[in-house]
């Protein structure tokens, strides 16, 4: 049995000296073939004494179990090497880019359009849409706003040459036509955004298209407030612009609010402290906002006195200029795939 | 509006020296900031001086030679300038003077005479962008006085964004009430005492039109000596950007930025009959403005008329024939309310905007008249030897008076989020000048500057801004959860689904013009030719409304092409515009979403090592086919046609539900030229809403764990026949067993003879409860061979 004993201290190293799977085969043949010591072993059980015999056979056993399991264990790492080596002539520059997966891009624009839609569908709003040729109802006088006033004119709204002229037809100057035409069409509550389209006649500038975006957000339920107002758009811009932003709201003037607002949003880059995303000041001017005024929710037949609401307005080209920094609105209509490819 | 901190402290004692604190204020009272600019003395040594004599420079005929004096002996300089003659006074910067930006003035010869020094410009003082003249002095300035002791600097100029229902803001003392306001500090109203002289003004005043100016106040001053004005009034109008002309004009230009109302003068000796009489203009009339330009006048527009005819535009701009000129002796100020539609009519037709025409525009306090018109006679008496004559004229038929408003206090916590006690209201409303009386609800009385103030939410919002906005809570309210609906959800997997298969998304404008539908190939009678015209277009702008998505796409591609991009693959989704009512409004026209997408050259995934595709008919219908599988799109059809626009052998139209939503294919080539592109254009435009529209679930479907039976067919047939309606055929005669019929080849060729091809399916079998086997196929498969044979003029060229 010391002779088993020696076998089995010296065998590890004998298994693992094996340089390849051919002398892995005859050291395998010499530790456990027919003429090996355990084949010998076993063989001359039975010359020993019977009381003897269990013990030493459970010996051999143990001993063959080792020394198999070391065996395969050797073997298992003798294919991978030798497979490694065959595949090795397979090998290839696997940084040619051979071949190429081509995706698009989405636009920069239904992105960000998107990305507003969400956060206030997670807050309980629907999303809805609406026609962006309308009439001067829906867009001005039902919003409060006079024949008389000056965003009327035809140096700032553009005007169809469609239907009955009494209709006034243009093209919306803003997505709050589908607070009309949604409120016109449901009861309260109300809890709304409404994505899309809208025009100006204004020539192009570096901040100005004649066709841009809004979303424009609703909520009118009974005590709605101002405080509710800057608590959603507090939320929009710590979801939109990251959680540490807060805003400010400044007194402002809108036909369909009142009282009226410009929220300012705390600048992303420097955080307030001053630079030249926010021109210094330390905040950024985003969107306009307010109290939804009682004439437009007497417009659509709404109970001023038990419902009241508020109202903002954001441009997604506005959004989307501030947050990536970039310079000219006519990036977002030039397709050029030079920029469409990185609205990743 | 410009707004000077250091005149605003005439008013109000404005308790900083911080131009940003105040710039703070200014905003959170909601008077938007678009800068300031600190202003200090930029010269030195530069000395009042008199002009003693003028005469030609003898080298130069744009050059005056003057005699100055500064205290001592007179000095010759060269003058440029032509603004004044001998006993102006004048600043002279001295030899040793330092000038704004820097320049050191010597003695120096111009066009051979010394010039001891120079005669200052307002721009060359750094005192105003007025380059145009020297400054001429008020006469009463001693000379020899150092300049900088006269010049009220260091100062600061605000320039400030009034918002349109704010009228009463655009003067000084609507701002200082503001800050008084806000500060709680009191506002000093100026008043000055004015004495008049008898005998009595024969001016008559008639109104006309009480609707378009309900109240006209003329006042007489009488021997006025026209001059220049003092050194502070004239930098005070330099600072609001007004360009001083003289003691005259200052003076109602100053009072209208002073109180807000607008004021006009007019030289009394040249209003015929001493006679004003306030009415719309006749048919035919004209009136050459201050600026020079002959206006011809509409029946709308709102005049000033004397005894002769039209001497001014009511609220806009004045009339040169009763201008106030250097001899003028005999001023009428005119102090009027005009009605706002009336003068912004006027300010629109004939293109005028002026300081006047801007505050008419939005609403000036109808009781300012009397009380501006006795300030700028004050100022008349008192800066320009004037004497004011008895006998106002004041017409104001109706007097308006402060109008009460009724508040519930309720409705401060309900539209504003914050409880504010009845006194506190009170208080908030009396800083701006609104007296308030009554338990609950409180009745208060708007004053008459405040026109924009009407009902109960415009006095919460007058509350909440001087309480300030920074003072409201933020509370999140929650909606009852709408979410988005099917067809939104839809429509975002396929933007997904495009941008998948490698098209980007492109944004175009809503306009093309008529060439580009005409370049489409559209026929004269297709609604797409039709497109709804933009009645007042903007210049550079296409001027019909899209009725297709494609040529905006097209021109997208040539905007790339012509960059170097190649592999050209956009997709777009938006709105077309169709002449014909709209289902949702039969007053506005139809408006449809569309997707469109075109692809040119590469497409796919390109390889450096091996081939390529290049985008064609298939491209096209791979990507309709790619929709309807991904979005499960039910009874959706690809059928040969040749929809316009499109090559007529190269394209489909694609149904559901038995209707046309649109074409794929490739686009005809006359029409890829047209759009100055070349080779092979894929092609799509679909109808957004059959593709979205929600549809009933679909129902599981067990995957046999069995193996299938597959064989293929190949067939010789006519050419004509499409390869759907073989498929057809083969799936509607193969029985239960079918799971999937697949084209994998087609060809032509001499082998098959004229008009004869070949189509070869392969067709899998397979049980869901058991393995199938070759005989139990066998009768299926003939039963195909069979229908095909019989229906198609087919025969089977092989098989397994
Ligand atoms: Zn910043």
């Amino acid at each position: 049995m010391d002779q088993l004993k020696t076998l089995l201290a010296t065998a590890p190293d004998r298994i693992q000296a094996a340089p390849n799977l051919e002398a892995l085969r005859e050291v395998e043949n010499q530790l456990l073939g027919r003429k090996s010591l355990v084949a010998e072993s076993r063989r001359s059980l039975a010359s020993l004494p019977s009381e003897e015999r269990p013990v030493v056979g459970a010996q051999l056993n143990e001993a063959h179990q080792r020394l198999t399991a070391l065996i395969e264990g050797r073997r298992a790492d003798l294919e991978r090497i030798a497979e490694d080596g065959l595949l090795l002539g397979d090998r290839v520059d696997v940084t040619l880019p051979a071949r190429e997966l081509r995706l698009g891009w989405h636009h920069l624009v239904t992105q960000t359009l998107d990305e507003v839609a969400d956060i206030f569908v997670s807050l309980g709003y629907g999303v809805v849409t609406g026609p962006e040729v309308d009439t001067a109802w829906h867009n001005f006088d039902a919003l409060n706003t006079p024949p008389t006033h000056p965003s009327r004119l035809e140096s700032d709204t553009m005007y169809v040459d469609y239907g009955n002229p009494d209709d006034e037809l243009l093209l919306r100057t803003q997505t709050s036509t589908m607070q009309v035409r949604y409120m016109e069409q449901h009861d309260p509550p109300v809890y709304i955004v409404a994505p899309g389209r809208c025009y100006r006649a204004d020539t192009l500038d570096a901040t100005h298209s004649p066709v841009f975006h809004q979303i424009e957000g609703l909520a009118v339920d009974e005590n709605i407030s101002m405080a509710d107002l800057k608590g959603t758009l507090a939320h929009f811009m710590r979801e939109f612009l990251g959680s540490e932003r807060k805003i400010r709201l400044l007194p402002h003037f809108f036909p369909f609010t009142e009282p009226s607002a410009e929220m300012h949003v705390s600048c992303f880059n420097c955080d307030g402290s001053g630079c030249r995303v926010c021109g210094k000041s330390g905040w950024i001017e985003l969107l306009g906002c307010g109290v939804v005024d009682p004439h437009v929710l007497e417009a659509v037949g709404y109970d001023t006195s038990k419902y009241s609401g508020f109202a903002f307005g954001v441009g997604a080209e506005r959004l989307a200029m501030v947050r990536h920094g970039i310079n000219h609105i006519k990036h977002f209509y030039e397709n050029d795939l030079r920029v469409l490819r990185q609205f990743t | 509006m410009k707004v000077s901190v250091r005149w605003l402290r005439d008013y109000v004692d404005v308790p900083t020296e911080d131009p940003d604190e105040l710039a703070e204020v200014f905003s959170s009272l909601g008077h938007e900031v678009e800068g300031y600019e600190v202003l200090d003395l930029q010269f030195s040594g530069v000395i009042v001086g008199r002009v003693e004599e003028v005469s030609p420079h003898p080298n130069a005929d744009k050059l005056r030679l003057c005699r100055v004096t500064t205290g001592g002996d007179p000095q010759d300089i060269v003058c440029g300038a032509w603004n004044f003659e001998a006993g102006a006074i004048v600043p002279v910067s001295v030899p040793g003077a330092v000038l704004a930006g820097g320049l050191e003035v010597g003695v120096r010869a111009l066009r051979g005479i010394e010039s001891h020094g120079m005669i200052c410009s307002a721009a060359e003082l750094g005192l105003g962008d007025d380059h145009s003249g020297i400054m001429v002095l008020d006469p009463e300035v001693e000379v020899g006085t150092k300049f900088a002791e006269l010049v009220p600097l260091p100062d600061v100029v605000f320039d400030l964004s009034i918002t349109p229902n704010r009228p009463d803001a655009m003067s000084m003392l609507g701002i200082a009430r503001d800050l008084g306001a806000y500060y709680r500090l009191p506002v000093r109203i100026p008043a000055g005492s004015l004495i008049e002289v008898e005998p009595e003004s024969r001016v008559k005043v008639t109104l006309e039109d009480p609707h378009g100016c309900p109240r006209y106040v003329g006042r007489e001053v009488k021997d006025v000596k026209v001059a220049a004005s003092p050194l502070w009034m004239q930098l005070r109008l330099r600072s609001a950007g007004i360009r001083p002309i003289n003691n005259i004009v200052d003076i109602t230009n100053y009072v209208l930025l002073e109180t807000g109302q607008p004021l006009h003068g007019f030289d009394l000796d040249h209003v015929a009959g001493e006679e004003i009489i306030v009415r719309r203009a006749e048919p035919g009339e004209t009136l050459r403005t201050l600026d020079g330009v002959d206006r011809e006048l509409s029946v709308w527009d709102l005049v000033i008329t004397d005894a002769s005819g039209v001497v001014a535009f009511a609220g806009v701009m004045g009339g040169e024939t009763s201008e106030v000129s250097d001899g003028t002796t005999r001023v009428l100020i005119e102090a009027a309310h005009f009605d706002p539609p009336s003068v912004m009519f006027t300010a629109k037709r004939h293109d005028l905007r002026t300081e006047a025409s801007s505050r008419f525009e939005r609403g000036v306090d109808p009781n300012l008249p009397g009380r501006a018109a006795e300030r700028a006679a004050a100022l008349m008496v008192e800066l320009a030897g004037g004497r004011a004559v008895a006998g106002v004229q004041d017409n104001y038929p109706e007097v308006i008076e402060p109008w009460p408003v009724e508040l519930d206090l309720k409705e401060i916590p309900r539209l504003l989020g914050i409880e504010l006690d009845r006194e506190v209201v009170i208080d908030l409303l009396s800083l701006i000048g609104f007296e308030s009386t009554g338990q609950n609800p409180l009745v208060v009385t708007v004053p008459t500057f405040r026109p924009d103030v009407r009902r109960p939410a415009d006095l919460v919002e007058e509350v909440a801004r001087i309480h300030g906005y920074d003072k409201i809570p933020e509370t999140l309210p929650v909606g009852p959860g709408g979410g988005l609906t099917e067809a939104q959800l839809t429509e975002r997997r396929l933007r997904g689904l495009m941008t998948g298969l490698g098209f980007s998304e492109a944004q175009n404008w809503s306009f093309v013009g008529t060439e580009d539908l005409e370049n489409l190939g559209l026929s004269a009678d297709d609604l797409r030719r039709r497109g709804i015209a933009v009645r007042n277009p903007l210049r550079d702008l296409e001027p019909l409304l899209r009725t297709t998505l494609l040529a905006g796409l097209l021109k997208s591609v040539r905007f790339n092409a012509s960059h170097g991009a190649d592999r050209l693959a956009l997709f777009e989704i938006g709105k077309v515009f169709l002449a014909e009512p709209s289902p949702i409004d039969a007053r506005i026209p139809n408006q449809p979403d569309r997707l469109a997408f075109v692809a040119v050259g590469e497409f796919g995934s390109p390889q450096v090592k091996g081939g390529h595709s290049i985008a064609d008919v298939y491209t096209a219908t791979a990507t309709w086919r790619a929709l309807v599988e991904t979005l499960g799109i039910p009874d959706a059809v690809l059928r040969q046609g040749s929809p316009a626009g499109f090559h007529p052998g190269r394209a489909a139209d694609v149904l559901v539900g038995g209707t046309i939503v649109g074409s794929v294919g490739e686009l005809h080539p006359a029409v890829v030229r047209s759009f100055g592109l070349e080779g092979r254009v894929a092609a799509g435009e679909l109808a957004l809403e059959p593709l979205v529209a929600s549809r009933s679930w679909w129902v599981f479907q067990e995957p046999s764990t069995y193996p299938p039976v597959v064989f293929d067919l190949a067939f010789d047939l006519d050419a004509t026949v499409p390869s759907r309606a073989l498929v057809e055929l083969v799936t509607e005669s193969a029985g239960e067993w079918l799971e999937s019929v697949r084209v994998f080849d087609e060809f032509t060729g001499p082998s098959l003879g004229e008009g004869r091809k070949s189509i070869a399916v392969q067709v899998w079998f397979r049980a869901p409860d058991h393995t199938l086997t070759n005989e139990e196929v066998a009768p299926h498969r003939d039963r195909i061979v069979n229908r095909v044979e019989d229906s198609l003029d087919a025969h089977l060229r092989g098989g397994t």
